[in-house]
Parts: structure tokens; C-alpha cells; sequence
């Protein structure tokens, strides 16, 4: 890849001990209330208890 | 002198199978030169499951027979069909006995009895809870890690029932494996169950030992490998996009180069940790090393590169070249595709080669077992192995200069949050690129390499091809490093070789065209992307619905099979290069290729030629965009108000 072409996309950050970049955007989560709340509504296909898209007739 | 390309596109790698040739050393390379494939064996007609034969039953030998038959009467239909069935059984058992090691350790972590690992992830811990139905209400991570580890180890040995994770698919996939009766039990009863149905005397309708072969295969797709990945998540974090480098340039003329290659994130999680000792790292200093680089090879190379950005030094068939550059003082292998060459190639050299897995030796290998117990003090001992054998270095080093950024570490999970950002995510948007036709469909290449193609051809020229065609590329294992090697895992790559649809949303979303979702346990990120693309809806009601298709043009292993066949028998359309091994029957092959799509909804195919593999692909893709009325570009036509009276 040329040297100009590169940019950057993510919101990279380095750590002071870890030599390579990062982006967790899992650790924006602090507590378990926002976490299973997390859990119901971005991955509501497996943990929301309402029926969703494509199985929402069944 | 112009380099000759015919081994590898990989110049790193010619480079180092010709510094082989020069100092005599004998590689995979070389062997395979001496070594042709038996034709016999390649169409699988042969059997030697009992001491009457082995009976070989060659098609070209035998077509002036009306049938060809062992001596026991065995239909080479049914001799074809239990040779693969076995080899589907010992790559689940791969995936399930790597699944097992992680499991067990994951519950003596919970419990406190070992040393160095921890319950890191919180958030996944309370997902797979969820999956199997513990109740986190009130409950402290520890008490949930334990519940959750002994209920995992149970669908191991489970012999009644469904394995838990079934539900996570599809409810219209569930329904169909249900009237075929596949639905594994336990993961260890289907592969035993394999084993004495294929045992001579027992199951001879070809037809019925694939069905016992599927409940296996989803036995690792939906049992294994999922659980592994899932627990190795919950203890070593789920990935997260990561920048990283690959190819053998990431060995370092001046530092302590230990490879870690293998498949369990066991011990290399422990080496990437005990790397940071001080004490460590003032040795290394002490014996003149500017300091220690770990480097990874094989799966455990993804592994440690999409949760650390440990560098990979490449994928299957560059595991002795690693060595051969001189600057190698150790290498540690655990299990799997770990080549017993390796022990005279490392004797060329001061290398030191460390069996780490109590399963798997090599002979003259120095033996170190890992145990979790005291995991950190043997990564520890093994570094300070590595350090003091760096003085040793008795050869000329060469280190290639190839070296490739790559951007990694992308699981369902973090797809889901790109696609929305924590209060949206979903996959909503990518299914709506697809319906808009931006992104044409979606497909996973995966799989080993194989000596008996060109080292990672087939896996760039097919990718390349699917992301002009803007097919997005899901992709793990080797498959996955050919691609960083070439360059195709990084954002810029969309630009420079993706189509015009497939480009716009990689640069909206900020997205490499082929996405690096980790090692070949991981295969079951893919499952799950697939699932969720399904709920989200707008794409049909079943995986199989999906403008979906997949492929390992390079594969070797037994895992690939029981990969390729969980894949199809999920719903997708699946391509094999290289070989393929049911072709000494014209009924089982024709049972997988054609039989399967009425049954499963997905099938097998071979195509050794990646550019027509791709193209199989893509008119699979595009027969399943006009199943769903997507296949046209519709006009956007702006409403007036009789327009709208009329919809009533």
C-alpha cells in the first residue's frame, strides 16, 4: 500500500504498554445493567424477549 | 533472476524455499516434488477399515465391472461415503477436543486454579450465560463463570437432547434439521457414533451414513467451535479491530524471535504476557538482544494478533521457512496442522522446537507440557529458554522484508456496533446494502493451504475476484493471512480493488472489502453473522435464503471438510479447489452436490480454478437475489398525492 493512500478510519488509540492500536468499543460498558441492556437491544436477535425481523410471526 | 512464482505468489516465501534449495535443507516444498498423491487414494476408492483388504477399487481398473465392490461386498458408494464421513468425524473432533481444553481451563479459571488467565470479558460472559439459560440476577462473575463452565462441559458428553447452541440458529434452519433428524445430541456421542457406524459391517446406505455426517459436522459448527471461540472470548476478550503486520518480514535480525504456532490461545495468551517481565526482558538485554519479539504462525498466529496485535509471521506452508531464515530461537506447537518436518528443518538451525500439549509430541521435540495451573511460570520458562539460545544463532540470518499492515479483530459483535455505534447497532444497514444492491451478497473464504496448488493463489485470486464483484469477504485461518499478505485487510483495499458498491459502504463504514473474523474455530463468527443478517429481516427466513456462498479454494485438513459440511449443511452454498474427496463415487457426489440443495438448501461443489469458483459463487449469489426480488435496481420514484390515495 502507497504511503499516501493510507488514512486513518477508526479512532485508534495506543496504550502506553501495548505497541499496536486499538479501538474497544466494548469498554465504553461500564456496568452490568448497561451491558445486558447492551446485549437486548443490539443483539435483540438472540436476547430481547419480543420476536424480531424475520421471526417476528413466529 | 526473475523469481519463479510456481510454489507461491508469496515473494517471501520463494525467497525462502530457494535459500532452502541452496543449503540442502528439505521442506514441504521439496518433499512434495518427490511425493505425487496416490490416485487411488485421492478418489478415495479404497478401503482398509479391516484386515480382508485393503480393497482398492479404482474407477479406471474397474469399469469393465458392472459394480465395484470389496470383498465383503461393500458398494465403493458406501466405502467412498464412509471415508468421508470419517475424515468430517476427525476434524470435529479437532475443533471439539481444542473446544474441551479451552472449557476445562475456563472452569479452573473461574475456581481460581490457574495462573495468569482471568474472566476478562464480562459482557460476553453474560451473553453465553444467557445461551444456556443461567440466571445472572444477583449473581457475582465468578458464580457465573462457574455455573457456565460446568454446563459447558456437559454438551460434550450429553447423550439425549439437542446441543444447546441449536437454538441460536435460524428457527425455519432448526425446523429443517429437525424433519432430516440431525440435530446433534453431544458432541462426543456424534463422532463416536460416526466411528462404529463406518466400523466394517455396520451402516452400508451411503445416504444414510451423510445424514450421521451432518449431525457431526453441526456438531462442531454449532458445538465446538462455537464454544470455543465464545469461551476463549470471555477469557482472553472479543476482538476488536486491531492494526497488526504479517509475513515472515515481522522477524526481527536483533531481538529474541520466538513463533508460537498451533491453534489453542492457551499458552501464546501466557508468552504475550510474560514478554512484559522485566526480569525477561533485562536477560535479553544481558545476551545483546534489542528484545523479545513473539511472533505468530497458523491459527494461533489469529489468535494473538486480532486480541494483541502480536505479529503473524505467516500462514500453513510458511512454518519451516519461519525457521529457515536463521533468526527463529523457538518455536512452541500445541496442536493441529504442526508439520513433524519441522524437527529436521529446526535441527538445521539452533532453533529449539517445544511440543507444549499433551496430546500431541513430536519425536527428538523438547517436551514442556502446558497446564493451566501453572500456565505462567512454563510461558516464562520457555521464554527464558528462548532467550539464552539466542547467542546461539549459528547461521547467516536472512530475513525477508515483506511485511503487510493489516486491520483485524472483526467478530459479529464488533461488525453489529460499526454498522450502528453502541445505541444502534445492528445489522440493518448491511442488509439494506445488500436489498440496494450495493453489496451484491456475502461470502466466507476460509480454509488451510495445500502444497499441491500454489501457496495462497487460489485464496487472492478468488477474493479479489468476489470484492470486484462486491461481494464483502468474511474470512479466517490461513485464508485469512493470504489475504493480509496481499494487502486485502486493510480499508485502503476497498478502493483499490473493490467494486464501485462494495468500496462506497467500505468507506462509509470505514471497513476493510475482506473482513479478518480469526482462526478456524472462528468459522462460528461466520454462522452467527449469517443468523443475524436472517433475524434482522428483509433477506428470507433462513440462512439458505441469504445472497450468501462459501469457500476454501486451498484446503488440506480434515477440519476443512468438517467446516465445509457445516457450512452446507447451515444452508451454504460451499466451493472446495484443490481436490475433493468423493469422487470415486458418482452417487455420493452427485448426493452432496445436487441431493443436498433439496434437502439442505445448501451444497457442496469443486472447482479447482478460483476465477470460475468465483463465478460459481456470484451466480449463486445472484439466483438467490432474485429468489428474494432483489435482483433488479428499482427506480426511486417520488409520490404524488393520487399515488399515494391509490395504495389505499
Amino acid at each position: 500500500m502507497e504511503k499516501d493512500e493510507k488514512k486513518e478510519v477508526f479512532d485508534v488509540k495506543t496504550k502506553d504498554d501495548e505497541p499496536y492500536k486499538r479501538y474497544d468499543w466494548r469498554e465504553k460498558l461500564k456496568t452490568r445493567d448497561e451491558k445486558i441492556k447492551y446485549l437486548k437491544s443490539a443483539l435483540r436477535y438472540w436476547y430481547s424477549n419480543e420476536c424480531y425481523g424475520s421471526e417476528k410471526s413466529n | 533472476m526473475d523469481k519463479d512464482y510456481t510454489a507461491s505468489i508469496d515473494s517471501a516465501t520463494i525467497d525462502l524455499i530457494e535459500k532452502a534449495k541452496k543449503e540442502e535443507i528439505e521442506t514441504i516444498f521439496s518433499r512434495a516434488e518427490e511425493i505425487k498423491p496416490c490416485p487411488i487414494g485421492v478418489e478415495e476408492s479404497c478401503c482398509k477399515i479391516c484386515a480382508m483388504g485393503p480393497c482398492r477399487l479404482p474407477r479406471s481398473k474397474r469399469e469393465s465391472r458392472k459394480e465395484r465392490t470389496g470383498v465383503c461386498g461393500a458398494t465403493i458408494d458406501t466405502i467412498v461415503a464412509r471415508n468421508f464421513a470419517r475424515k468430517v468425524a476427525a476434524g470435529v473432533a479437532a475443533h471439539s477436543d481444542h473446544a474441551r481444553e479451552v472449557a476445562e481451563t475456563f472452569l479452573k479459571t473461574a475456581r481460581g486454579e490457574t495462573q495468569g488467565f482471568s474472566i476478562k470479558d464480562e459482557l460476553k460472559l453474560i451473553a453465553v450465560a444467557l445461551d444456556f439459560g443461567i440466571n445472572v440476577d444477583g449473581k457475582d462473575t465468578k458464580e457465573i463463570a462457574i455455573e457456565l463452565g460446568e454446563r459447558v462441559l456437559e454438551e460434550f458428553g450429553k447423550q439425549k437432547g439437542e446441543l444447546t447452541y441449536i437454538k441460536k440458529a435460524p428457527v425455519s434452519r432448526q425446523e429443517i434439521w429437525k424433519r432430516l433428524g440431525v440435530i446433534p445430541r453431544g458432541i462426543d456421542r456424534e463422532v463416536v457414533e460416526i466411528m462404529h457406524r463406518t466400523h466394517m459391517g455396520v451402516d452400508q446406505d451411503y445416504k444414510h451414513i451423510l445424514l450421521q455426517t451432518t449431525r457431526c459436522a453441526l456438531a462442531d459448527g454449532w458445538g465446538g467451535s462455537m464454544i470455543s471461540t465464545e469461551l476463549q472470548d470471555i477469557m482472553f476478550n472479543t476482538p476488536v479491530p486491531v492494526m497488526g503486520s504479517i509475513n515472515l518480514g515481522v522477524l526481527k535480525e536483533d531481538e529474541v524471535n520466538i513463533v508460537v504456532h498451533g491453534h489453542e490461545p492457551l499458552l501464546p495468551e501466557l508468552l504475550v504476557l510474560a514478554t512484559k517481565d522485566p526480569e525477561l526482558k533485562s536477560l535479553a538485554e544481558k545476551v545483546g538482544a534489542k528484545g523479545i519479539n513473539l511472533a505468530g504462525m497458523c491459527c494461533s498466529a489469529n489468535e494473538v494478533l486480532m486480541r494483541h496485535g502480536i505479529p503473524c509471521a505467516g500462514n500453513f506452508l510458511q512454518q519451516e521457512l519461519a525457521i529457515i531464515t536463521g533468526a527463529v530461537e523457538l518455536m512452541t506447537v500445541d496442536i493441529q496442522c504442526e508439520m513433524q518436518g519441522l524437527k529436521n528443518v529446526a535441527e538445521c538451525f539452533h532453533t529449539k522446537l517445544i511440543t507444549t500439549s499433551d496430546r500431541a509430541k513430536i519425536e527428538g521435540a523438547i517436551h514442556i507440557e502446558f497446564h493451566p495451573d501453572k500456565g505462567l511460570d512454563t510461558a516464562k520458562k520457555i521464554l527464558r529458554l528462548a532467550i539464552e539460545n539466542y547467542p546461539n544463532r549459528r547461521h547467516n540470518v536472512y530475513i525477508p522484508s515483506q511485511i503487510q499492515e493489516t486491520v483485524v479483530g472483526f467478530s459479529h459483535e464488533t461488525i453489529n456496533y460499526l454498522l450502528g455505534g453502541l445505541f444502534r447497532a445492528s445489522y440493518r444497514p448491511l442488509n439494506d446494502n445488500i436489498i440496494n444492491g450495493r453489496i451484491r451478497g456475502i461470502a466466507g473464504v476460509v480454509g488451510c493451504n495445500n502444497v499441491r496448488t500454489t501457496h495462497d493463489l487460489g485464496h487472492i485470486t478468488l477474493t479479489k475476484e468476489l470484492i470486484k464483484h462486491d461481494v464483502l469477504v468474511l474470512t479466517t485461518g490461513c485464508a485469512a493471512m493470504a489475504c493480509g499478505k496481499a494487502g486485502l485487510l486493510v480499508p485502503e483495499a476497498a478502493k483499490k480493488y473493490a467494486g464501485p458498491g462494495l468500496s462506497e459502504v467500505c468507506e462509509a463504514v470505514g471497513i476493510p472489502p475482506v473482513l479478518h473474523m480469526g482462526a478456524c474455530v472462528d468459522n462460528s463468527r461466520i454462522l452467527i453473522a449469517a443468523t443475524a443478517m436472517v433475524k434482522e429481516g428483509g433477506l428470507g427466513n433462513d440462512i439458505s435464503d441469504l445472497p450468501a456462498a462459501g469457500a476454501a479454494p486451498e484446503w488440506m485438513s480434515e477440519k476443512a471438510l468438517a467446516i465445509g459440511h457445516y457450512f452446507v449443511t447451515s444452508g451454504i452454498f460451499t466451493v472446495f479447489g484443490t481436490t475433493w474427496p468423493t469422487l470415486g463415487s458418482d452417487k455420493v457426489t452427485e448426493h452432496l452436490f445436487h441431493e443436498f440443495e433439496e434437502m439442505y438448501k445448501g451444497m457442496w461443489a469443486y472447482e479447482p480454478d478460483p476465477i470460475k469458483a468465483a463465478h460459481r459463487m456470484i451466480a449463486h449469489i445472484d439466483k438467490k437475489r432474485k429468489a428474494l426480488g432483489i435482483d433488479k435496481t428499482k427506480e426511486r420514484v417520488l409520490f404524488d398525492m393520487d399515488m399515494r390515495r391509490s395504495l389505499g
